[in-house]
């Protein structure tokens, strides 16, 4: 009986739901075969080829099923990505429009405006600014969820990287008056790495961190060789923030968390920021993760292949590790 | 003279706000709604630019770049709502001055756009 090999990418709704009716239909999930290719399981009747002792016949039946339940979930997921990025052009043109007659009106073009007026034309235009980066975030989450992303590694400095993150941030570093800093360990390898990739990563957990620390706090970037995997690269960013709860350690990476609504008001952001980290850092088959306690700061890291690594880069490729069913 | 604009845009609001944008700036304007439409005016006005944006309803972004340049040779600034690196690249290739994502800021468009027509 040969494996059965299924892609999904419906995020965690689907694959919960996949893994449900496997397991009812009497099939094990061999897992793997990396870390980066979350979404895919691969599938095998149990035992002698005779999922729960039943016939060929019937085995074949309920594979069949559930293949169809497979095509099911994708054309649903197809369908919300779809959706989603229809519904981002639509909420993109009439913003367009504000911020353009924004700028038109700031200008004095249409006649003489008072500091006073220029002020709050200004916060219209930021406003408008923010909700259209978030709705960046959202097609950039539909469109990772909705076909695998191909990555385009290269070997770089993670220096440049927080630079240039650091950049985009140093205003609001500075309005808040936040300590950022950065530390490498002199002869750190450069990552082979999706640079791009990379910056979103940084830039959302620089930004989270930036969000969540009070006036007066500290951000800093840190790296080293990990010290349990040979010839990756461990990067982390720690604040002196409001922290985060360990019960709530993995909630935030699901998409749409938001660890309670108050937050979130407070806190511009559409939830996903995080989801999409993780998705991104997996992709290079590394790991991401938090430590924090409500009140003593957060500390996120997260895994890239060294460029010495790059050559056995890829554990991917060593064949499957069984792993009972979850 | 008066430089010729010519906006292609569907949005009536974002054509609107660019009619203003332009004319304050000293340009005379003519505006299209649809690819199409932009094509035939181009041949009959001759724009001293094009500010076309990618998104229209009948034709794609890339092919009405193409028809543009084959029916004149105006310098073309693609305006697009979703930055993908691929459109960027083939709209260079096909010959537009500028590709840039909306919103664009408005006073580097008006700084810029003396040296997109010059250079055309």
């Amino acid at each position: 009986m040969p494996d059965l090999r299924l892609t999904i990418h419906g995020g965690h709704e689907a694959e919960a739901r996949l893994r449900e009716v496997l397991a009812r239909e009497g099939f094990r999930i061999v897992e793997g075969p990396r870390p980066a290719e979350e979404g895919v399981l691969v599938v095998e009747p149990d035992g002698t080829g005779h999922a729960h002792g039943h016939s060929a016949r019937e085995t074949a039946r309920r594979i069949e099923e559930l293949e169809r339940t497979v095509l099911e979930l994708r054309n649903l997921d197809v369908a919300k990505s779809q959706f989603l990025t229809n519904v981002s052009h639509e909420l993109r043109t009439p913003l367009t429009a504000i911020v353009t007659y924004g700028e038109i009106l700031r200008d004095g073009m249409l006649g003489e405006v008072t500091p006073r007026q220029r002020e709050a034309i200004e916060s219209m235009i930021g406003s408008c600014r923010q909700l259209l980066a978030m709705i960046e975030e959202i097609l950039t989450y539909a469109r990772t969820n909705a076909q695998a992303i191909g990555l385009q590694p290269s070997a770089f400095a993670l220096e440049e990287v927080i630079r240039s993150v650091y950049d985009m941030n140093a205003s609001l570093i500075e309005r808040k008056s936040l300590e950022f800093g950065s530390s490498l360990p002199p002869g750190l390898p450069r990552v082979h790495a999706d640079r791009d990739k990379v910056a979103h990563v940084l830039g959302n957990l620089i930004g989270n961190a930036i969000d969540f620390t009070p006036d007066g706090g500290q951000v800093r970037v840190v790296a080293r060789r990990s010290p349990v995997q040979e010839g990756w690269i461990e990067v982390g960013v720690e604040d002196t923030g409001i922290g985060i709860d360990p019960q709530h350690h993995d909630l935030i990476f699901q998409e749409f968390a938001q660890v309670d609504a108050s937050r979130a008001r407070i806190h511009h952001g559409t939830g996903l920021g995080l989801a999409i980290a993780k998705q991104f850092v997996r992709l290079h088959g590394g790991r991401i993760w938090v430590e924090s306690g409500l009140g003593e700061g957060s500390r996120f890291y997260f895994t890239l292949p060294g460029e010495d690594a790059s050559a056995a880069r890829s554990p991917a490729h060593t064949g499957a590790a069984e792993r009972p069913a979850a | 003279m008066t430089p010729l604009v010519l906006v292609v845009e569907d949005s009536d609001a974002i054509r609107a706000a660019f009619t203003i944008l332009l004319e304050e700036s000293g340009y005379a304007v003519a505006a299209a709604a649809t690819g199409a439409e932009a094509v035939r005016l181009a041949a009959e006005q001759v724009p001293d630019l094009v500010l076309l944006d990618l998104g229209l309803p009948d034709l794609p972004g890339l092919e009405v770049a193409r028809r543009l340049k084959a029916a004149a040779p105006i310098p073309i600034v693609a305006l697009t709502g979703r930055d993908d690196p691929a459109d960027r690249e083939a709209l260079l290739a096909a010959g537009c001055a500028a590709y840039l994502v909306k919103p664009v800021d408005t006073q580097q468009l008006i700084h810029s756009i003396p040296g997109y027509i010059a250079a055309g």
